[in-house]
């Protein structure tokens, strides 16, 4: 079980210092926290996951990098049931 | 339903919304009840600025005197002050600073992670 780190934009940096030093952190972006910077969660080998259809409604399929992995809400339902959520959402 | 460990995050700098207030009133909550939960409150980003000694209480006091006679300490992660150029001394004394490592612990431990 990892930690789930939800994070939408307008607390998402205090929950991306969070999860950058967490070795267990799956971080999931929702809504606005599309928008983040996750590039150093990326670099230090963290899961990131985005919803699609927040990333598709804000135009950004271009701008969210590939590494982000793109989500369906059934996908996020699976993850919040198989780890621990800890919320900035 | 089994007694959890609940942290409790607060990331929204004082006044100007509910959070501050609600996020406590919540903490008060959990505790109650039959399962009595237990809670750590942390404070981080531009939440620390409820941290300063300055800050009127009027509206938290309650929530804070319970919280502190079940033992609950008022913890601020001391990279979120320095980020705003805030001194230890400039806090209230019911306090406690801690470092991101030891705010990640906090988060380990609990059972859930709420922010207000």
């Amino acid at each position: 079980m990892s930690n789930l780190y939800l994070i939408d934009q307008s607390i998402g940096g205090n929950a991306l210092a969070l999860a950058a030093g967490d070795s267990d952190a799956v971080v999931v972006l929702v809504q606005d926290g599309v928008y983040l910077d996750v590039s150093q969660l990326g670099k230090a080998g963290r899961p990131v996951y985005a919803i699609k259809r927040d990333i598709e409604r804000r135009g950004l399929e271009k701008r969210v990098p590939g590494e982000v992995k793109r989500i369906g809400f059934d996908d996020l339902v699976d993850l919040i049931i198989e780890n621990k959520v800890v919320n900035f959402a | 339903m089994a007694q959890r460990h609940i942290l409790f995050t607060f990331n929204r700098a004082p006044y100007g919304s509910v959070y501050y207030t609600e996020g406590l009133r919540a903490a008060v909550g959990v505790t109650s009840g039959i399962d009595e939960h237990t809670v750590d409150l942390l404070y981080l980003g531009d939440g620390v600025n409820f941290a300063l000694k300055d800050v009127d209480r009027t509206d938290s006091l309650k929530y804070l005197v319970t919280l502190a006679n079940l033992g609950t300490k008022l913890k601020v992660e001391k990279e979120s002050l320095d980020e705003r150029c805030i001194n230890e001394a400039d806090l209230a004394g019911d306090v406690e600073v801690i470092r991101r490592a030891d705010a990640l612990d906090l988060v380990r431990r609990a059972d859930l992670t709420i922010d207000f």
